[in-house]
């Protein structure tokens, strides 16, 4: 699984094109071609009470986008890579999706900006139902966060994030043949304080040595393919304690997987892949579950 | 029967002025979206001259020229660049593709930067084919 072709959804207000040029050490593996999207919102042009669709404003703001567009498509056209943009009116995740189909997209790249409550829950909703609807994997970008870390190579040294699923071996595939970008991987498995209630600490620690051996047989397919990898065991709330061990281990960007399925849990209280989304201060890559 | 003009161009608007240009010329247009259509096109229907936008989606000008041009049966079909995108830019990624291991390819016929004035781009298809 390769990451040859990369949409980048943009609003300008979020997004910027030094997110792109960190993306650039993947030419060293496959990318070879880079798709913009700007995605103007319906409201700003249209359903204006007395006003109608105002064609004018449209223009203008498709001619914005196209003045900015043109300058990072120079950018990367000198780097012999291959460049298009669209940029439409519509809703945000239909129109991602169209062009993930028309472009056969391999990696989604969309920002996520510090807003409201309210604001960040739709935004962090779009995220994940463009990952549902797409089967794509989707990168997030940290911007206008107080705390955020301007991460100059995010795949240089990603954090795994591990359940040990199906969708979790597919984040392997997709990082394992990436050899020339990644310096070192962290794996990582958040277990369940349940999972811990044994009666003696002789259970608890057997509990855990068999969730390291388990990690260990994943670092070692990283290690065949020329990456070091190391693992490690945490205990509590998942989103929380990978968010701990992104700082702990200096990573540059989380990976984890995310459910086909979500729980009414999940949907109430949100999952896991949005608590990264909305928590973390590096890029978050969310993987698409297997179907 | 008058001669083909293959237009490439992703906006409705630049592909009709485009369009109409080449039909007061009195020639044939044939439209395209993207390089990838343009490519079927240039493969069926065998056109006598390409107008062709740079920044595409699907696949951009800068691939298509590439296709066009190291293709034995169509790099002699003349082609004129109609682009925002800078001819510097234009020349350095096809000098980058190069680089990369791809073969090297002539410059455009003519290369213009949008926007493009009726009679500058019907001097233009006319220095061709007229």
């Amino acid at each position: 699984m390769d990451i040859r072709k990369i949409l980048f959804v943009t609003k300008f207000e979020e997004l910027w094109f030094d997110a792109v040029e960190s993306l650039m050490d993947l030419r060293k593996a496959s990318l070879d071609h880079v798709v913009f999207l700007n995605v103007i919102e319906r409201d700003k042009v249209a359903l204006r009470r007395g006003k109608g669709y105002q064609k004018v404003e449209e223009v203008r703001l498709r001619e914005m986008a196209n003045i900015r567009f043109i300058n990072w498509a120079e950018t990367l056209f000198e780097k012999g890579l291959e460049v298009g943009a669209y940029i439409v009116v519509g809703s945000l995740v239909k129109q991602v999706i169209t062009a993930v189909k028309k472009e056969n997209i391999d990696l989604i790249v969309v920002g996520h900006e510090k807003k409201g409550r309210i604001e960040q829950l739709y935004s962090s909703s779009d995220i994940l139902e463009i990952i549902r609807r797409s089967q794509t994997p989707v990168m997030v970008y940290k911007y206008n966060l107080d705390n955020t870390i301007a991460v100059e190579k995010p795949f240089e040294r990603p954090l795994l994030a591990t359940d040990f699923s199906k969708t979790s071996k597919t984040s392997i595939d997709y990082l394992k043949h990436m050899n020339q970008i990644i310096k070192k991987v962290t794996i990582i498995h958040v277990a369940d304080p349940k999972s811990l209630k044994q009666p003696s600490a002789m259970g608890i620690q057997k509990t855990r040595k068999d969730i390291r051996r388990k990690l260990d047989d994943l670092c070692d397919l990283f290690i065949a393919e020329g990456i070091d990898a190391s693992p490690a065991v945490y205990v509590g709330n998942p989103a929380k304690e990978i968010v701990t061990a992104a700082k702990e281990c200096n990573a540059t960007m989380v990976i984890t997987g995310t459910s086909s399925n979500p729980s009414l849990k999940e949907k109430l209280i949100g999952s896991t892949p949005r608590f990264l989304t909305e928590k973390t201060i590096i890029p978050t890559l969310l993987i698409p579950p297997v179907t | 029967m008058s001669k083909k003009v293959l237009v490439v161009d992703d906006d409705p608007d630049v592909r009709l002025f485009n369009v109409t240009v080449v039909e007061e010329n009195g020639y044939t247009p044939i439209e395209a979206r993207d390089g990838e259509e343009g490519l079927k096109l240039l493969k069926e229907e065998r056109p006598d001259l390409v107008i062709l936008d740079v920044l595409m989606p699907r696949q951009s000008g800068i691939r298509l020229f590439r296709d066009l041009k190291t293709d034995k049966s169509l790099k002699h079909i003349p082609v004129i660049l109609l682009s925002g995108i800078a001819k510097r830019t234009f020349l350095r990624s096809q000098k980058a593709l190069t680089e990369f291991g791809g073969e090297s390819v002539p410059e455009p016929e003519i290369y213009l930067e949008k926007p493009v004035e009726p009679e500058e781009l019907s001097a233009a298809i006319n220095k061709f084919i007229g």
